[in-house]
């Protein structure tokens, strides 16, 4: 199980921006959504998670609102706020950027 | 970035800080939507519900601890963290009252000794002159290698005005006191003439009326007065109808012009001096009579406000150019410059240097009580171990116990500062009345915003100073060994004792350095009183006259009514001797030197013979106990029809006629003397110096006061009355005789020649006594932190000692370690403190007199003195040492 702290540092960001970029999103929800696009290979755990989505909405990128889910519960929910949108694209490129290099040289040597 | 999410972020910031618990709450349903997921889930794959539910929770951790790092991640934990530190903190402050009281008290008399030493700075030093732009104002002087700072003539001055292009205005003046008489006794003004537009200059502008133009300087229309806001109010009722009433000046009829505003401060003088600030009751106008091209007298004192962007140096420069030019149309003045000096360095002067030297000291007496508390928040750690031990075992990082224990550490610093600031309130006003009678602007010194700030500031300075080593010391000692521990000490205490051992070194070498200074000012203070004044003072009475030149027109008037007092004086009981003079010791000097010739010298090129020239009636040298060296004092025969005789003092003989008996030798006042202008030398009395800080005394010479050509000292003249006994029952006596000659004449400054050496003493006294009060504080401070180490260690080796005892050792040989300890330590704080005292004494070399800054009497004295005092910190210890039980010391074995 590999924890975020294996993850090359603020790459749990990326991770929860990109997952919010489609539509808002409780920390539940967050968690699930990564573990299921990674197959199982990304596993987050609640105290990585939430100390990272507080850390978020205190820089302005994510916003929390309180809804109802389907099931008829109140969860929190976050969206990306228009800094948020910015931030993902800036931190997507760094991360394209990042992964060819690091591919790069996995190839060569 | 968009206005919005700054509100946002601001909007959630604020609640994180201030509605916590809803945050907190919020944060709570988070997680339990996020367990109740979890469970759904667990019991989705099959699971039973006790273990859905055990397994959710295994998997969500603890809670608290994501509810600690979320809150981390909020960045508002400081602010918390503060307030529960500042609560912490004052519990256990409460929890130690006695703890808390002592260290306040210690902090408390440190920093109200600054705040105290800073308010006088701050009126003193710091404050703005109360005048329009005074950085712009100057003193202007004539100056020579003999006399730095010389007033000038007046009609060099006038030149001055007329030609400088780098004053805005220019203006002059010159003490010249009045008596104004009206219903009931005449009263004395201490008043000035000054040049048209001298208020121009300080940029003050008359509340009533106006000030002088240059019509008032013409000769004959010197009649017109301004007066000051206090003399207007005491002598006039404050009239409103003021300005153009007829008033009786020196007996002649004068007319107000203006009234000055309050807070017309004078800018002080040399001459004559009055003290800065509200000492001038009138000002009348300067006029400009005699000869212009006669411009051998010089007694204005000169004040100018530069042009705007001209710099002091360049009107300075400009004054030098003028110079030779003036000096070619008149002759003379080879060897003299032009000085500009700012107001404010010339109203500060030396009391700069003495201030900055008491911040200093006080400055040395707060990093003591510094260093004695940061020792007792040490020896309090050590107490405190367990409590820090459980609370880094619980989770509390090492920077949190750190922050906790400065906010301690701050907390009663700033209750020190309280206690500061009350401590102040009392000591300025002990200040201000033990300050010298002449110190400049002392009642612009009062406790007011900026020594509140400053006190703060030092407050917390002092917080961080002693609560920064104690904090990391304890906060660095590692959880199991302060619980396993227990009861016994830390092994870590080595380091610990070190530690403290240096903050004693550090106090004992701060408190020697206080020492050396104290020790210094008091060698100098003691010289001051041994030396000898060169007068007697004890049962002597003095005070002034002034004769208005309209009433007395010549001379000989004058002299007759000098004549009558003296011979009434003489005759009266009690009275030993009564003498008139043109002056008193120690009260002010007349830089006027005349110029003579001596007969068969000549004076070098370019230069004059001069001495400081007075008058004297046959007894004044008797009353004031001034004693003859050689030759005889005058009689009442030296008068006019008698051959032209004067007394010289022993330094003017030794500087004129070096190799020659001066009795019997000649000078004139004249360039071309006739046979009837020589005046022989018939007494040499001993020196008088200008100030008892003079390096030496003047060259100096007296006429017989009935031998005067000229009504000297513009008609003030100053009694001395020697008696058998308790001189001050003379005054009346003095008044009498004084008003059965003429009822119209103020007999003013009446004072005991005693209470005129010691205000010149006032200074010196001041100096020796804060800076000896500090030391005292230091060494009393020093020995305590002393006392706490020594006792520490003692204590710590209470077991060892028992042991040694049992083996066999003597008590003796107990009490040699525990004072071999005290001894080290106060050897390497002399030793700091002497070497650091023989670089730091310079700065005093200005403020002693005759001691050397490195005198080896006085470090050698402070270097005994610190070891009694160190030895005697170690007594109480050393005999707890000696208590110690072999037989106890051995059962723990």
């Amino acid at each position: 199980m590999s924890k975020p702290s294996d993850l090359i540092q603020g790459t749990l960001d990326l991770l929860i921006l990109k997952t919010l970029s489609l539509e808002p999103k409780h920390g539940w929800a967050i968690a699930k959504r990564i573990e299921q696009v990674s197959h199982e290979a990304l596993q987050i755990t609640q105290g990585a998670l939430y100390p990272a989505l507080h850390r978020l909405e205190h820089q302005g990128w994510i916003r929390a609102r309180w809804r109802t889910t389907e099931t008829g519960r109140e969860a929190k929910f976050y969206e990306l706020t228009r800094a948020g949108r910015v931030q993902l694209e800036k931190e997507l490129a760094e991360w394209e950027r990042l992964s060819n290099a690091v591919g790069l040289i996995v190839r060569m040597v | 970035m968009e206005p919005g999410r700054w509100w946002n972020l601001a909007r959630m910031r604020f609640s994180s800080l201030v509605r916590r618990g809803r945050v907190d709450e919020e944060l709570d349903k988070e997680l339990r939507f996020h367990l109740d997921q979890q469970i759904e889930e667990n019991l989705a794959a099959g699971m039973p519900l006790s273990e859905a539910r055990f397994a959710a929770m295994r998997r969500l951790g603890g809670v608290a601890q994501i509810q600690e790092e979320c809150r981390d991640m909020r960045r508002m934990n400081y602010a918390h963290d503060l307030v529960q530190d500042l609560r912490y903190a004052a519990r256990t402050l409460v929890k130690e009252r006695g703890f808390a009281a002592l260290v306040a008290l210690t902090l408390g008399l440190g920093i109200g000794a600054n705040s105290a030493i800073f308010s006088v700075i701050d009126g003193v030093l710091l404050k703005k002159l109360p005048y329009r732009q005074p950085d712009r104002i100057v003193r202007v002087f004539f100056s020579s290698n003999t006399y730095p700072k010389f007033p000038l003539n007046p009609f060099d001055f006038r030149d001055f005005r007329t030609r400088s292009r780098s004053f805005q205005a220019l203006a002059a003046f010159t003490r010249s006191d009045v008596q104004l008489s009206g219903s009931g006794e005449p009263v004395r003004l201490a008043a000035f003439r000054v040049t048209a537009g001298y208020f121009d200059v300080l940029g003050v502008t008359p509340a009533l009326g106006r000030e002088f133009d240059q019509s008032d300087e013409v000769p004959g229309n010197g009649n017109a007065l301004i007066l000051s806001d206090r003399t207007w109010r005491s002598e006039f009722g404050a009239a409103p109808d003021i300005i153009g009433r007829k008033i009786t000046l020196d007996s002649q009829p004068a007319t107000v012009v203006g009234v000055m505003p309050p807070g017309t401060e004078h800018p002080g003088n040399s001459y004559h001096a009055l003290p800065y600030g509200n000492s001038v009751d009138a000002w009348r106008p300067f006029t400009f009579e005699g000869d212009p091209n006669d411009r051998g007298s010089h007694f204005l004192e000169v004040i100018g406000r530069l042009k705007p962007g001209v710099p002091r140096a360049q009107a300075q420069a400009e004054l030098n150019t003028l110079l030779p030019q003036i000096a070619s149309e008149h002759g003379g003045y080879r060897g003299w410059h032009m000085l500009a000096v700012e107001l404010y360095r010339e109203i500060v002067g030396a009391n700069e240097r003495l201030l900055l030297v008491l911040l200093g000291a006080v400055g040395l007496v707060l990093m003591i009580a510094c260093a004695n508390v940061a020792n007792l928040l040490m020896a309090r750690a050590t107490a405190r171990q367990r409590e820090i031990a459980v609370r880094s075992a619980l989770g509390a990082r090492q920077s949190r116990l750190v922050r906790q224990m400065l906010t301690e550490s701050l907390l009663i610093a700033l209750a020190g500062g309280a206690l500061g600031l009350v401590f102040a309130a009392g000591g300025v006003k002990a200040l201000v009345s033990l300050l010298p009678a002449d110190f400049p602007r002392v009642d612009s010194i009062h406790v007011n915003a900026a020594v509140l700030g400053f006190t703060l500031l030092v407050a917390l300075a002092a917080g961080f100073a002693f609560g920064l080593v104690p904090a990391l010391e304890a906060a660095r000692a590692y959880p199991q060994q302060g619980l396993r521990e227990g009861a016994r000490g830390s092994t870590d205490t080595g380091l610990h004792l070190r530690l403290r051992s240096v903050l004693v070194v550090a106090e004992v070498s701060l408190a020697s350095i206080l020492l050396a200074g104290a020790g210094l000012m008091l060698r100098s203070f003691v010289n001051l009183l041994r030396m000898d004044p060169g007068f007697r003072p004890e049962h002597v009475l003095t005070a002034d006259l002034t004769l208005p030149i309209t009433e007395y027109k010549t001379p000989a008037a004058a002299r007759a009514f000098e004549d009558s007092l003296i011979t009434n004086l003489s005759s009266a009981p009690a009275v030993k001797y009564a003498g008139i003079g043109t002056d008193l010791p120690w009260t002010g000097y007349d830089e006027n030197i005349g110029g003579f010739t001596i007969e068969g010298k000549n004076p070098p090129p370019g230069e004059e013979f001069h001495g400081r020239y007075h008058a004297a009636t046959p007894d004044y040298f008797r009353a004031l106990g001034i004693p003859l060296e050689r030759g005889r004092f005058f009689t009442k025969a030296d008068n006019q029809g008698a051959p032209q005789v004067m007394i010289i003092n022993s330094t003017m003989a030794r500087f004129y006629w070096p190799r020659r008996d001066a009795l019997g030798a000649r000078i004139a006042f004249s360039d071309t003397p006739k046979e009837k202008d020589w005046m022989t030398v018939v007494g040499i009395v001993g020196d008088v110096k200008d100030t008892p800080t003079s390096r030496g005394a003047e060259p100096a010479f007296w006429w017989p006061a009935l031998q005067v050509p000229f009504v000297m000292n513009n008609g003030v003249m100053s009694v001395a009355i020697r008696s058998d006994s308790d001189a001050s029952q003379l005054a009346n006596v003095l008044r009498r005789e004084v008003h059965h000659l003429d009822p119209a004449l103020a007999v003013y400054d009446l004072r005991l020649l005693d209470q005129i050496t010691d205000a010149n003493l006032a200074s010196a006294r001041f100096a020796f006594f804060l800076v000896g009060l500090f030391a005292t504080l230091a060494v009393g401070l020093a020995a305590v932190g002393t006392y706490g180490v020594i006792a520490y260690s003692v204590g710590r080796r209470n077991h060892e000692f028992g042991l040694r005892m049992a083996l066999g050792a003597s008590r003796w040989d107990v009490v040699r370690l525990v004072f071999r300890r005290g001894v080290t330590l106060a050897a390497v704080g002399v030793t700091v403190g002497l070497l650091a005292g023989l670089g730091l004494a310079r700065v005093l070399r200005s403020l002693i007199y005759e001691v050397s800054p490195a005198d080896p009497l006085t470090f050698g004295a402070v270097a005994l003195l610190v070891f009694s005092v160190a030895a005697l910190a170690c007594y109480l210890p050393a005999r707890r040492a000696t208590e110690a039980d072999p037989m106890t010391a051995l059962r723990a074995e």
